[in-house]
């Protein structure tokens, strides 16, 4: 279950059209925002995945320039590194080993 | 997680975001029996790009939990991207490669064995092809990725221990343009600024570059620019309309291979419109048709004069206009800081070297250069392609410190500083990457050491140059952390440590020196590469039965291999190699890169002037303390670059030059190829994240909308995209995008069916010899509707 801190950049004339988008999404928490179209956020996620598309959803906004991430904390998935995902071939030896998907 | 330590570790995020921009929230960081968010935190730069964001690995019960910026870096400020967030997952990753595995053909499984067997094997086989045919026969292929210390021990045990100097690495496919740009145009290679020109630059030139998914925090940076002030001005020249061009004022599109024609077009609106600095242009720069042919500003004038803005934009086509050419040139020339940026677009060309030159040309004739916020700045597509190859002898025809290998007194310098016989270097530049497996396929390469990196996937035209890899006469090493198209063509495979899991130096774009020390231990049976190039080295001198060779290893010998070896090393090439050379690293010591946030610029040549930060503009009197050592005379600006005598910047007369291939009537369609935000080259780590695979889980081509109604083309369709060798089978993405005529498509996949370098062509530049990845000619069809794809990783 990661934390991230974040800074997202919204166009300084749509702040509050990005600040009511975000405070819609319900893994985010809003905790300031500037002039400047700075937005401090938190988006607590069940999974770095789920993080990922929240993060894609944000970016996606008209009113979103960038969004910029200065801290993470991932403490609860350390002890489970992901197992790979859904690929196929493993590493057998050989030239091209694995079967086209 | 109980709650209250959730919110603890909001708050702990919420403060560290807002800390960043000055911004005070109504609460402290408190409650410290809830313990801190991690036991300790470890310094080091991102491993997944060449801007050199600086980080802090949050190591529990010896393990990463958590990551921050680093605030005081100037490279990033604290801000990370997406990519950056997931590299940790590499670490303890199942798929890790954890024994040494060997088979003595191709067509064997592999076995695991010990590392005593493998570094023997190692030793035995690059020893017998010296023996049996010659010093030439062997080979060492490295990465933009390794760290300076390895790159370094690895090209002094080829060039000192096994005399020869095939000694090269993958930044051929990316930055020896740019390295020849600047050395044929500034005398010097690497930029004159650096990222701290972006807050200070009121124009920026971003050509050939998709900064926004390749570099998205300085793309961050540049946006909060334009953000903070409105009159700055943001051009984006590119055939392919991408993120990067959201936040353009301008964004010109024009056909592939053209934009020379734009730079000339440019250069000569300045000139038609007097926006040139002629008193810069009298005290600094002289006019070049060739190396040894200087002409006169008259003649430079009347050449670039061909190129009027009407005749370029006839060239150029796109949505390119005389107008629109104007208006760049009037923006750029005009602003009170200049700031030019661009990476593969210009790089991966037949003509990369004269696009190179043709931008500095821009730079020179207004003299927006030298001063803050003007600077013409090639972005470094690896974390150590400038640090570890360019500057530490990564190359066939470079000795660490910008030496040519062809210059016998450079050669003699390292000789001497490696205590070990004049002439055992040898004279001859060893092949460049292209020859190089071209050789490999000739069989006159009988062992090659290809150490992290993936030319079974990244070269061009790679099915072709896959063949000689695959030889039963070529015994290949790989070193390694992951499985890639490549161990699965060698010999031996070698599992190596991991970024964090060892320690040594990175240098960025900007000449930035950065080191990252070892937070967590490598998983059981991975070596630090240095520890694998030390033993080896010790075997092959009893095989050789070279004392020479053992030399090259005796300063390391019996030091510990996270912290000791590499600290000795470094010691070695920056005390020793860069002395007396433009890139001065003597004050970048471990001692001061461990106190500094980010690290070192250079020239750096004393441990004081390193801890102020070291250059931020070279060539500046007061700012750069070689400009005052090399001074020649009262001007402010010093050009002391070995590669110009006269000690001046050099304006270019190049050509619009095509493409080596252009689209005909068999193969109408332009191909080019590039990075997507989610995945780092040959995707051999990222494809491992399931979060970035399942963002991107395969390559796709992007089609133009108009040319996908020509073709019948719809949305998810899957297309056969065909070159004169090699074809593709992808899903169409309809889009905006490439300009008409034109298919992008992303290089990551593995998969045979997507692996786009299958397709791409192996023309390359006759000086920079880097492969014209960019640009070839190739032809569009639809296979069928949408079909379910699967990704595919080795």
């Amino acid at each position: 279950m990661p934390i991230g801190g974040f800074i997202v950049n919204a166009v300084p004339e749509d702040l509050e059209v990005a600040v009511a988008f975000l405070t819609a999404i319900p893994e985010v928490e809003i905790h300031g925002h500037d002039k400047g179209g700075n937005i401090v956020l938190v988006i607590d996620a069940p999974d770095s995945e789920h993080m990922q598309r929240v993060v894609k959803k944000i970016n996606d906004c008209a009113s979103v320039l960038t969004v910029g991430l200065t801290y993470l904390n991932v403490e609860d998935e350390a002890d489970t590194i992901p197992a790979g995902a859904d690929v196929t071939g493993i590493f057998h030896g050989g030239p091209a080993s694995g079967s086209a998907g | 997680m109980a709650q209250s330590r959730r919110e603890f570790l909001k708050r702990t995020a919420a403060l560290s975001a807002a800390s960043y921009i000055g911004m005070n929230l109504p609460y402290r960081k408190q409650n410290a029996a809830l313990a801190a968010d991690a036991d300790s935190w470890h310094r080091g730069s991102c491993r997944l790009c060449g801007t050199g964001c600086r980080v802090e690995l949050g190591v529990k019960n010896g393990k990463a939990v958590a990551l921050r910026g680093v605030k005081d870096a100037r490279t990033n400020f604290g801000y990370l991207c997406m990519k950056g967030m997931h590299f940790w997952k590499c670490m303890g990753h199942p798929d890790r490669l954890r024994t040494p595995l060997y088979r003595e053909s191709k067509k064997d499984k592999f076995r695991e064995i010990s590392w005593e067997k493998a570094l023997d094997i190692a030793a035995e086989k690059f020893a017998d092809s010296v023996k049996k045919y010659g010093n030439d026969s062997v080979a060492y292929y490295g990465s933009g990725q390794a760290l300076t210390e390895e790159t370094y021990l690895f090209q002094k045990v080829f060039r000192g221990g096994l005399q020869t100097n095939n000694v090269e690495g993958n930044p051929r496919l990316c930055m020896a343009s740019a390295v020849g740009g600047y050395l044929t145009s500034f005398g010097a290679d690497e930029p004159i600024g650096g990222y701290a020109d972006i807050e200070k630059a009121h124009c920026f030139f971003i050509i050939g570059s998709n900064t926004a998914e390749a570099h998205p925090v300085l793309f961050r940076r540049i946006m909060r620019r334009k953000l903070d002030n409105k009159d700055v001005k943001i051009i984006n020249a590119d055939p392919r309309i991408s993120q990067t061009s959201r936040i353009a004022d301008l964004h010109l599109q024009f056909d592939p291979g053209t934009d020379l024609a734009l730079l000339n077009a440019m250069a000569n609106v300045i000139i038609e419109e007097k926006l040139y600095d002629e008193k810069f242009l009298e005290s600094y720069v002289t006019c070049k048709k060739g190396k040894k042919e200087t002409v006169s500003f008259e003649e430079f004038k009347k050449f670039v004069a061909d190129y009027t803005p009407e005749k370029a934009a006839a060239i150029c086509r796109g949505n390119m206009t005389p107008d629109k050419i104007r208006q760049t040139a009037r923006w750029f020339a005009g602003s009170k800081g200049t700031l030019s940026l661009w990476t593969m677009g210009i790089n991966q060309r037949k003509r990369g070297v004269w696009a190179n030159n043709l931008i500095h040309n821009l730079h020179i004739l207004t003299g927006q250069l030298l001063t803050p916020g003007a600077d013409s700045l090639s972005l470094t597509g690896q974390p150590n392609a400038c640090g570890g190859v360019r500057e530490g002898g990564g190359l066939c025809h470079i000795l660490p410190g910008h030496r040519l290998v062809a210059k016998e007194k450079l050669r003699n310098q390292v000789e001497d500083a490696w205590g070990i016989p004049h002439g055992r270097i040898p004279p001859k530049p060893g092949y460049h990457t292209m020859a190089l497996f071209s050789a490999v396929n000739e069989g006159k390469i009988k062992a090659l050491w290809v150490n992290c990196t993936s030319p079974m996937q990244s070269l061009p035209n790679v099915d072709l140059y896959s063949k000689g890899m695959r030889r039963e006469d070529v015994f290949m090493i790989c070193s390694d952390i992951f499985p890639t198209l490549t161990t699965e063509a060698a010999n031996l495979v070698l599992p190596a440590a991991f970024h964090f899991e060892k320690t040594g130096v990175y240098g960025c774009t900007e000449r930035r020196s950065q080191l990252t020390l070892k937070a967590v231990n490598a998983p059981d049976g991975a070596m630090p590469e240095v520890w694998i190039v030390r033993e080896w080295a010790k075997k092959l001198a009893e095989k050789m039965d070279d004392p020479v060779i053992s030399k090259c290893v005796e300063p390391f010998e019996g030091l510990e291999p996270d912290f000791a070896l590499p600290k000795a090393i470094w010691d070695e090439y920056s005390q020793k190699l860069t002395s007396g050379r433009d890139n001065d690293l003597r004050g970048a010591t471990y001692t001061v890169l461990q106190k500094m946030p980010d690290g070192v610029q250079w020239p750096a040549p004393t441990e004081a002037y390193a801890l102020t930060g070291g250059t931020v503009k070279k060539f500046v009197r007061g700012m750069d303390p070689l400009a005052d050592t090399h001074a020649k005379d009262d001007k402010p600006y010093q050009f002391y670059g070995h590669a110009h005598d006269d000690g001046k910047l050099w304006l270019w007369l190049r050509e619009q030059a095509d493409p080596e291939e252009i689209p005909d009537k068999d193969y109408p369609f332009y191909l080019s190829t590039g990075r997507i935000v989610d995945h780092w080259h040959t995707m051999s780590m990222t494809g491992r994240i399931p979060e970035l695979l399942r963002a991107n889980p395969y390559a796709f081509v992007e089609v133009n909308p108009r040319d996908a109604a020509k073709l019948g083309i719809k949305p998810g369709d899957m297309v056969e995209v065909e070159s004169r060798r090699g074809k593709n089978f992808l899903p169409a993405k309809v889009y905006e995008g490439p300009t008409e005529g034109m298919v992008f498509v992303y290089w990551h996949d593995q998969h045979p069916d997507r692996l786009i370098n299958m397709v791409t062509k192996d023309g390359y530049d006759p000086g920079s010899k880097e492969p014209e990845f960019k640009i070839c000619a190739c032809r569009v069809k639809r296979i069928s509707g949408p079909k379910p794809l699967k990704p595919y990783i080795v």
